[in-house]
């Protein structure tokens, strides 16, 4: 096998790019950009500026990704999970806490948050891992444990920081991965049962105050009208309000009159469901299904595991975002605190989801490179 | 290789399981959003509608209170204020310091001010300084470019302008307490600057004077600061309706004049129709403090006065009417037939009844006097001897006709009933039974006789009107039912009324003075009276009586007076009762003089140029 299918110069491997997924990106940050200009009363400079920028320079990132050889990306799957790993064990004891989280960690002239790093370099390990696992051995001890350990020790970091949301999702990708990677049913449905018994002790013993709390408003809002349910009660006055066709560009008083908190970044759709209604709010969600039907497109052109596990689960991590954070909006389930990928304002989760992009672009581009199996850590 | 194509073709089968799954999830929230957004929409733009606008009350202005000639007595002034808005404040100490320079802050008020900041909304203003001059709000005005976030307010406070002359009528506005709120359910009472009538006119007319609040429309956020005013949905508010007095205040103002430093009450009523002219307690105090707030100071100044300016006697004081009585007494004689009025009587300074001596005012008697003689003279025994022929019971009908022992319906609280004591009311208040001591104390006005100058002024009225029980009458406009007939031979009347005017006209009247009222050809009729409020000892009698002016002031005697004038055709009548004022013939009488003379003259009678130069 060789990899002269590989495309050589950039102008062959631009020619190979899936232009649409770049072209739904920007329209859907274009939508983040105005309704981040409404969300802040008009202002250019609270926001909205700051989000164009970075959405044009983490496109400019994601191309540049998207150019990198895929052997780059299988080469560093492992030691870039165990970098990540590091860095979350150094916010465990070095890092900075904002807002009663330790999920910082301050670099002098930056600051990153590592547990956004992991949801990438899981899903690297554990595409790296199932590329070089047979499959007979996927329901086996060996393949369960590898499997778990990668998704566990990130995990229980994560959890413990607290960061609820980005534990959910970093389990939820790190299963499906293991569900696509072929585990057989028999493993599903009795672990599916054990679930079944373990999450109310989870939530009994395993979360902070503050995040049961969340999840009891959840599941009875009028409890407490003005404490923790007044983020859900408030959003879906926002959105409800809006009707089919919305207050208008501007116009949302819920947003303007600061009814509705952290409308800049977690419930940012509350903005565009007020300000456009149904209409406004139904068109943002089918620009997120086109995105991910455009990755499951692009999953089933590639022809290594690798690429595919990497395209797939990635596109996961973006759709978890999009689903937990519309579904917590829609008052369908608690706050934890994940924003609205590309939309929301916030540098971080902008980077994660395009250098993700970038990655499934370069999936693509190279997809006709074969990988070498069975050289990972594990046989 | 094979296991390699395993593995996709797993991924790919699976893959399409997970994107059904996905669009399931997204099918789910779609029709989430169809629920808020289509069928629930309406519910939740009145959600958003109640959120986003607030009704702001509109305070209305309290009405005033009014003069008979339209003089206010109770008005609004404007009120120069100066709040601070916090969240403009970048260094509230400096701001402060500056503040200060120009308009003095005490340090309780920088306390205040400090907590008021910590425990409100960053953007809601805090009062600095209220009722500020109008120099240093002028000043403070010109310093506003120094002083960024403090911000100069025109408002309007209860003011009232005569400081204390009409206190006790027009009581004073104050904060609601928490009982009146929980009583009435007026959104005004909710309002932080809403002051409500606390006591006189201003409680037993707040309903009147209070006014409807209005309300305006206002878009607020979540934390509640005002974004906008709509004009949509605005109700005015309705200004409080004046009420006018009877009262005229610059006779009132002559008769706090006369009163000097006394103590005392004073009442003048119009005895055809019941107006009161003058209804004044002394001393006063000025109920603009109540409005601002009383300082400890100040209140422990009034609250520790002997002379009680908080206390309004003129209709709230239960005083010995003393010799104002024996008309009552008279009249039931009369009545009852006892005594012929041309019946004289030998007064020897003294009568021995039960175990003791009751002593006419005058140690060496009056000698004989008939029923006109005994009343211009005030000769006690006289009346002690005709009480013993009539009996209590009787001369309290009389009394009681005259006014005594009864409240009149003024729209104004604090009064009290006083007592006309019988034989029923000793058993249940004292449990003893009546005696006839009692009854000769009774005659004199003395005893367990208690009458208000309020009281005694009606008495006035109604002795000088002869024909009709007239009431007093405060408020313009007050439905007042037609006057019933006071019940008493003319004839009768007509015997107490010449010798009333015998007290004051003829040579030997206890109030006889030349020159009367200083009206030429009207005369005045009255009665003395001396309230004894200290027991004379058999002691102190042998050794002589002490002269009023050698006793402390709180044992000296009240000095009463009751009168009308002019004798014919009479217009006012007047009670007069100075506390501690020693004889009735000497303050009391001179007060009720002058100022019937004054009511003479301000109401067209009598000299012409002294109505023009006095006002």
């Amino acid at each position: 096998m060789s990899s002269s299918r590989s495309p050589g110069s950039l102008i062959a491997k631009l020619n190979e790019l899936n232009w649409l997924l770049p072209v739904l990106i920007m329209m859907v940050g274009a939508i983040g950009v105005v309704a981040i200009y409404s969300a802040t009363g008009g202002k250019w400079n609270s926001g909205a500026s700051q989000h164009l920028t970075r959405l044009m320079l983490g496109v400019i990132f994601m191309l540049a990704i998207a150019m990198t050889d895929i052997r780059v990306w299988f080469a560093i799957a492992y030691p870039g999970f165990i970098f990540a790993l590091a860095l979350l064990i150094g916010v465990e004891f070095f890092g900075v806490t904002v807002n009663g989280a330790q999920r910082w960690l301050d670099l002098g002239v930056m600051r990153i948050q590592p547990s956004e790093l992991m949801k990438l370099a899981a899903v690297l390990a554990l595409a790296r891992f199932y590329h070089d696992l047979p499959v007979w051995r996927v329901s086996k001890p060996v393949g369960m444990l590898g499997a778990l350990f990668i998704i566990m020790a990130p995990l229980f970091l994560i959890l413990n920081q607290p960061d609820l949301g980005t534990g959910i999702m970093l389990a939820v990708t790190g299963v499906t991965m293991m569900f696509l990677a072929g585990i057989n049913w028999r493993v599903i449905t009795s672990s599916s049962i054990l679930a079944v018994i373990a999450i109310p002790l989870f939530f009994m013993y395993g979360l902070k105050d503050y995040q049961r709390a969340r999840i009891l408003t959840f599941l009875d809002p009028a409890h407490d009208p003005t404490g923790a349910s007044y983020h859900i009660i408030q959003s879906k006055i926002a959105l409800g309000s809006g009707g089919v066709s919305g207050k208008g560009f501007m116009e949302g008083t819920q947003a303007s009159l600061k009814y509705v908190p952290e409308n800049r970044t977690d419930f940012i759709f509350t903005v565009i469901g007020e300000e456009f209604g149904l209409i406004g709010g139904l068109s943002t969600m089918i620009l997120y299904i086109l995105i991910i039907s455009v990755c499951f497109w692009l999953a089933s052109q590639v022809k290594q595991a690798f690429s595919h596990l990497l395209i797939l689960g990635l596109t996961m991590t973006f759709a978890l975002y999009v689903l937990i954070n519309l579904a917590m909006i829609m008052g369908l389930a608690p706050v934890v605190g994940v924003p609205l990928p590309l939309i929301s304002y916030g540098g971080t989760v902008m980077m994660t989801v395009l250098a993700g992009f970038g990655m499934i672009l370069s999936a693509h581009i190279h997809r006709d490179v074969e990988l070498p199996r069975g050289s990972g850590l594990l046989l | 290789m094979s296991t390699q194509d395993d593995n996709t073709h797993t991924i790919t089968r699976r893959s399409a399981l997970l994107g059904i799954g996905g669009l399931g999830a997204f099918s789910v929230l779609a029709a989430r959003l169809y629920y808020l957004q289509v069928v629930r929409a309406e519910d939740y733009k009145v959600l958003s509608d109640k959120n986003r606008f607030n009704f702001n009350t509109v305070l209305p202005e309290r009405g005033q209170i009014l003069d008979r000639n339209g003089v206010a007595l109770a008005t609004n002034k404007q009120d120069f204020r100066l709040v601070l808005v916090p969240e403009r404040v970048s260094d509230v100490d400096r701001t402060l310091e500056r503040i200060n320079s120009i308009l003095p802050l005490a340090q309780s008020t920088r306390r205040r001010i400090k907590r008021d900041i910590k425990s409100k909304a960053k953007f809601i203003p805090v009062l600095v300084g209220e009722q500020i001059d109008w120099p240093i709000f002028s000043r403070l005005n010109i310093n506003m470019p120094d002083l960024p976030g403090v911000i100069p307010i025109e408002g309007k406070a209860r003011n009232y302008p005569h400081h204390g002359t009409f206190a006790h009528v027009l009581g004073y506005v104050g904060k609601p307490n928490p009982e009146a709120l929980k009583e009435d359910k007026d959104t005004l009472l909710r309002q932080p600057t809403f002051r409500m009538g606390k006591t006189g006119i201003e409680q037993s007319y707040d309903k009147v004077l209070r006014g409807k609040a209005g309300r305006k429309k206002i878009e607020v956020n979540a934390i509640g600061r005002t974004v906008r005013e709509w004009d949509d949905d605005k109700i005015p508010a309705a200004a409080g309706t004046d009420v006018w007095l009877t009262i005229d205040s610059k006779l009132q103002s002559y008769a706090a004049e006369l009163f000097q430093e006394e103590s005392g009450g004073v009442a003048v009523m119009d005895i055809e129709t019941g107006e009161l002219r003058t209804l004044l307690s002394m001393p006063t105090f000025d109920n603009n403090l109540f409005v601002s707030g009383l300082s400890n100071a100040q209140f422990k100044e009034l609250d520790t006065d002997p002379r009680r300016p908080q206390f309004n006697k003129v209709m709230g004081g239960g005083y010995p009417p003393a010799s104002t009585f024996k008309m009552a007494v008279m009249l039931a004689a009369l009545a009852n037939n006892v005594v012929d009025p041309e019946d004289k009587i030998f007064c020897t300074g003294k009568t021995f009844i039960g175990n003791r001596d009751f002593h006419c005012w005058k140690r060496k008697g009056h000698g004989l006097v008939n029923m006109h003689e005994a009343l211009k003279q005030s000769c006690d025994v006289y009346f002690y001897e005709i009480i013993q022929r009539l009996g209590m019971n009787k001369v309290k009908v009389f009394a009681e006709k005259l006014g005594l022992g009864q409240v009149f319906s003024l729209g104004l609280g604090g009064q009290i009933r006083g007592i006309v004591p019988d034989a029923q009311w000793k058993r249940d208040r004292l449990g003893t039974g009546w005696r006839t001591g009692d009854s000769l104390n009774a005659a004199i006005g003395q005893g367990f006789v208690l009458a208000t100058p309020l009281q005694l002024t009606v008495m006035a009225a109604r002795l000088a009107n002869g024909t009709s029980a007239v009431s007093p009458l405060l408020v313009v406009g007050d439905e007042i039912a037609k006057a019933p007939p006071l019940d008493i031979n003319p004839a009768h009347m007509a015997i107490v009324q010449n010798a009333m005017r015998a007290v004051c006209e003829e040579p030997g009247g206890t109030a006889y003075m030349p020159g009367g009222l200083g009206l030429s050809g009207i005369e005045l009729a009255g009665k003395t009276g001396t309230g004894q409020v200290r027991g004379i000892s058999v002691a102190e009698r042998l050794s002589g009586v002490r002269d009023n002016k050698e006793l402390p002031w709180k044992l000296r005697d009240h000095s009463v007076f009751v009168g009308y004038a002019p004798f014919e055709n009479p217009r006012f009548a007047a009670g007069v009762l100075v506390e501690h004022g020693g004889s009735g013939a000497k303050l009391a009488a001179n007060i009720c003089r002058k100022i019937l003379a004054k009511a003479l003259m301000r109401d067209g009678i009598g000299p012409e140029e002294n109505v023009v130069g006095e006002n």
